[in-house]
């Protein structure tokens, strides 16, 4: 007998709805899964066969055909086993339909256990785009799935849980509504009626707890407050990394709508159950010896890249020289257009990559140049070549940058106090909320032409300034918008309606240190 | 023995000229006079031929007549055995030297001539003027040096090689924070009185020289420029991260300047060449910070053997920045000087201070106008001060004014700025903090 069940499965970052059709007939007893399964899903078999036998129920030996459609997609992972599992007992009358219905994503163990399987969020809102009202979810992703409105959800333990759920044709009850979701309140509460602790807040170091750098830390703040690109160069021990951890502690949190597509992001990529929206703004480190695969995103299940779980965040490069080339040239289409799209061969899909880079590095391969008192040991023209490195296009693309000396130990030892992370962030959050309250409604690193020239209203004596500053500066249009956009951070910072000429000044602190390098190294 | 320049200074493996030897009659100025179009453009053709130095040049062009006349003879049939033969110098008793032109050098120079059209045609292409010993705006110094170049490929200004006044500005490629300033400040004082700053466009002291008088001229393009003798050829640039620095040299009315040919790659040999050019355009040479067996060291012994003066920056004892210099003054202590303040070089070299008074009495005079906040930033920087942390510690101001008072001083070349770092550069690097009067 025939029988056929709605499932999903994960294809990047979205669901995909996969027909299950299930076929027991007589014959040569075996089960064969058709449709593109990949070897994940072809040890469905054996999972199944398992769970059904040790959860009590029969594993038929007869002729069992499986189908997978729509039948040109290739399936991946394990989320189809609870429906493969369900589509037998069906198709073996060993259970009856009720007329709930429902659309079924888990995994099994050999023991009948329902597994969590990474995506539940965006299976479940393919599952309803496709019409379907009711989904039976692993417990562990119940707090995941009902976050898309519209769903009853589910949550089974085991294979019986589940062949109860569609047994019974009446009890409507045992499936739950979708959260009511209050989004911008964090809901908590579950239907296992366990008690959800939040995340615990990963270990930030505040920024009170880094000393002297007074310029690095005023460009991450204006950098943090305007969404701009910001590299940090300067010796071992200056502070380059301690700074850059602190970001977490300073990123406001995520809107509605940047907290959803986070929360995506996060369910698909494979982490623990998610228990509620995901507000935390990402703050994403890879190692300079990440592949461009782990970057960008890919592999045989085009899972997303670090570009993509940074989406909304912040993706910090430490040691910026030491990437691959070809790593930091893929970095260039997602930080122009905010997304970035992978191709292989017969499938091609788009991630979301709207982060905000922030690097670190050496100013030469030694570490050394430029510190006084220490020598050098690099050769002529390498810190030149090292910084070369970063590509003229990558540049571009980095609105501030900062050459940190080392922090002379009276700074360390006497200096004031330096101010709280939690001072820093409120100003940050107020900049930010000044800049999308004006049109186009972006941070200003992400503002260009005529939306930056309109937004950029110069008192008349900056006018002046500017112009004047891009001439010294021989300032590409590029750079002179630079200039403007980090000048209207500034500004924003500052509560002015108008960039004045000192906003000008200090966004000019900052320009390229590579369009002045050779003079800068030079003298 | 070859007459030729060496790799190890004018004495060779002795390390500095301690006696300046004249010979008569080794050193004759060619005398200035007009020359053909033709002729100079034979001439950049032939310094063009990789293996023929002024030393071999000057024999052919002896033994042959001109430098058409070289190209004629190259493009005969036996041209090659020829030029060797023409590469022989009477040696007083009938005998002829060896030649000093190789086989493979004739074999080059055969090929040159043939394709002396395209080699000229380049070397317009990269819009450059061939200057040579037989013009008259040759620069008159150089022209009084053992073995002077038979041609300089210029571009820019050629007025500035011949300036009146010119001062070699010359040092290590890894000087320290105190060397850079010192450099700075020594060049902007220089540009100030009129003077040339001649320099090799390395990077660390001779870079800072060179970038002090840029940010200088770009406020006052009456003083004077400054002038880089290239290592190699116009196209090979070298370093290559001081392209912007080589055409902010020519956009202020300096000039660079190389004796090799467009092409030809810089090389061990062609640094301590070069050197003697350096020395060469100028009346002094002036060693800010060198290491033992530094290039900037043969130039000062290429200085004293050009009967020029040199002076050098004394360091600490301890301080390797200056081990060479010190060591230098050591075995040369009859003839090098020391530069003691820059008010007594200025006046050991005789030079005039500017036309608003003695260098060092306007101590903060450019920074009045331009505000409070900058003027306290300049003050402290005059002061040593040099991170931006320092600056805000010092004068109790906003992080962002302090920033902002830096691009103010900066775009004004007043401060310059390297990883992190600032020092006074410009005008306020050539006056001295407030500082008691040390005549």
């Amino acid at each position: 007998m025939l029988a056929t069940l709605l499932s999903a499965t994960l294809l990047g970052l979205e669901g995909r709805v996969i027909r299950v059709e299930v076929d027991v007939a007589p014959g040569l007893p075996g089960v064969t899964i058709v449709g593109l399964p990949d070897a994940a899903l072809q040890e469905a078999r054996e999972r199944v066969r398992g769970a059904l036998r040790n959860a009590g129920f029969h594993h038929p030996p007869r002729r069992i055909a499986v189908n997978l459609a729509p039948a040109d997609l290739r399936k991946t992972g394990a989320s189809l086993d609870l429906a493969i599992a369900i589509g037998i007992l069906l198709g073996s009358e060993q259970i009856r339909p009720g007329t709930l219905r429902p659309a079924f994503v888990g995994e099994l163990s050999l023991g009948g256990e329902v597994r969590h399987v990474p995506g539940i969020l965006p299976m479940v809102a393919a599952l309803a785009r496709r019409g379907v009202r009711r989904v039976v979810v692993p417990a562990e992703g119940v707090d995941e799935a009902r976050l898309e409105r519209g769903v009853d959800v589910l949550a089974v333990g085991t294979i019986a849980d589940a062949v109860e759920a569609i047994r019974s044709t009446r009890s409507r009850r045992v499936f739950v509504a979708a959260q009511r979701v209050e989004l911008g309140i964090a809901t908590a509460g579950s239907a296992a009626g366990r008690a959800v602790e939040p995340d615990p807040p990963p270990r930030v170091p505040d920024l009170a707890d880094v000393r002297g750098q007074l310029e690095a830390r005023r460009a991450l703040e204006i950098a943090l407050a305007g969404g701009h690109g910001l590299i940090l160069i300067g010796p071992p021990g200056s502070g380059k990394t301690l700074l850059a951890r602190t970001i977490p502690g300073l990123l406001p949190p995520l809107d509605d709508g940047q907290a959803l597509a986070a929360t995506v992001v996060a369910s698909a990529s494979g982490g623990p159950p998610i228990r509620e929206l995901v507000r935390r703004a990402p703050f994403r480190a890879p190692h300079h010896t990440i592949s461009y695969a782990a970057m960008v995103g890919g592999g045989p299940r085009m899972s997303p890249g670090e570009v993509t779980l940074a989406d909304h965040g912040v993706l910090f490069l430490d040691e910026l020289a030491e990437f691959g080339r070809d790593v930091l040239e893929a970095l260039r289409e997602p930080l122009e257009e905010g997304r970035v799209a992978i191709a292989r061969v017969g499938r091609a899909t788009t991630f979301p990559a709207r982060f905000q880079l922030v690097a670190a590095m050496n100013p030469c391969p030694c570490g050394l140049a430029g510190v006084d008192g220490a020598r050098c040991t690099c050769g002529t023209n390498i810190p030149e070549r090292y910084l070369a490195r970063i590509s003229g296009p990558l540049r571009d693309r980095i609105d501030l940058w900062v050459l940190m000396p080392r922090v002379p130990p009276a700074a360390l030892v006497g200096a004031a106090q330096p101010e709280r992370s939690a001072v820093v962030a409120d100003r940050i959050a107020a900049a930010r909320m000044r800049q999308l309250a004006r049109p186009p409604g972006r941070l200003n690193g992400r503002v260009s032409g005529r939306f930056l020239r309109a937004a950029c209203r110069l008192s008349a004596a900056a006018e002046r300034r500017a112009v004047e500053l891009a001439e010294i500066e021989r300032l590409s249009g590029r750079g002179t918008e630079r200039l403007l956009r980090v000048a209207r951070t500034i500004a924003d910072l500052a509560h002015a309606v108008e960039v004045e000429t000192d906003h000008l000044e200090e966004a000019a602190r900052f320009r390229s240190a590579v369009s002045g390098l050779e003079q800068r190294l030079a003298s | 023995m070859t007459l030729g320049i060496g790799r190890a200074g004018p004495l060779g493996p002795t390390r500095f000229a301690t006696t300046v030897s004249h010979a008569p009659g080794r050193s004759r100025p060619v005398s200035g006079s007009g020359i053909a179009d033709g002729e100079r453009e034979a001439l950049a053709v032939l310094v063009s031929v990789d293996g023929v130095g002024p030393a071999t040049l000057g024999r052919l062009l002896r033994n042959v007549g001109g430098a058409g006349d070289v190209l004629e003879v190259a493009r005969r049939p036996d041209g090659d055995r020829l030029l060797i033969e023409s590469s022989r110098e009477p040696l007083g008793d009938d005998r002829l030297s060896p030649p000093s032109l190789t086989h493979r050098a004739a074999g080059t120079l055969v090929d040159a001539a043939r394709s002396a059209d395209a080699i000229v045609a380049g070397i317009h292409a990269a819009g450059l003027e061939i200057l040579t010993i037989h013009d008259a705006d040759y620069p008159p110094r150089l022209r009084w040096i053992d073995l002077p170049p038979h041609v300089l490929f210029v571009r820019g200004d050629r007025g500035a090689l011949s300036h009146a006044r010119a001062v070699a500005v010359v040092g290590t490629r890894r000087p320290t924070e105190y060397g850079r300033r010192i450099a700075a400040r020594l060049a902007t004082a220089l540009s100030r009185t009129d003077a040339t700053v001649v320099s090799g466009l390395a990077v660390g002291i001779d870079g800072a020289a060179h970038a002090a008088v840029i940010v200088h001229r770009d406020l006052a393009p009456e003083d004077g420029p400054t002038v880089a003798v290239l290592g190699g050829g116009h196209g090979r640039l070298f370093p290559r991260a001081h392209g912007r620095l080589a055409d902010r040299i020519v956009d202020t009315g300096g000039a660079l300047v190389s004796e090799f040919a467009p092409t030809t790659a810089p090389s061990r040999g062609t640094f301590p060449r070069r050197n003697r050019i350096i020395s060469g355009l100028s009346e002094a040479t002036i060693v800010v910070e060198a290491r033992v067996r530094s290039g900037a060291l043969i130039t000062a012994a290429w200085a004293l053997q050009q009967g020029r003066a040199c002076y050098l920056v004394p360091g600490r004892i301890d301080d390797p920045s200056s081990s060479g210099c010190l060591e230098f003054l050591r075995e040369a202590g009859g003839e090098a000087r020391i530069v003691a303040s820059l008010e007594l070089l200025l006046e050991d070299l005789g030079l005039a201070t500017g036309p608003d008074g003695d260098a060092s009495s306007d101590g903060l005079a450019p920074l009045v106008e331009l505000g409070e906040t900058a003027e306290m930033v300049g003050a402290r920087l005059l002061r040593g001060l040099t991170t931006v942390d320092e600056l805000v510690a010092s004068t109790g101001l906003a992080v962002a004014s302090v920033l902002a008072a830096l691009t103010m001083l900066e775009s004004r070349g007043l401060v310059v700025g390297a990883y992190g770092r600032f020092r006074p550069a410009g005008r306020l690097a050539g006056s001295e903090p407030a500082r008691p009067n040390v005549r």
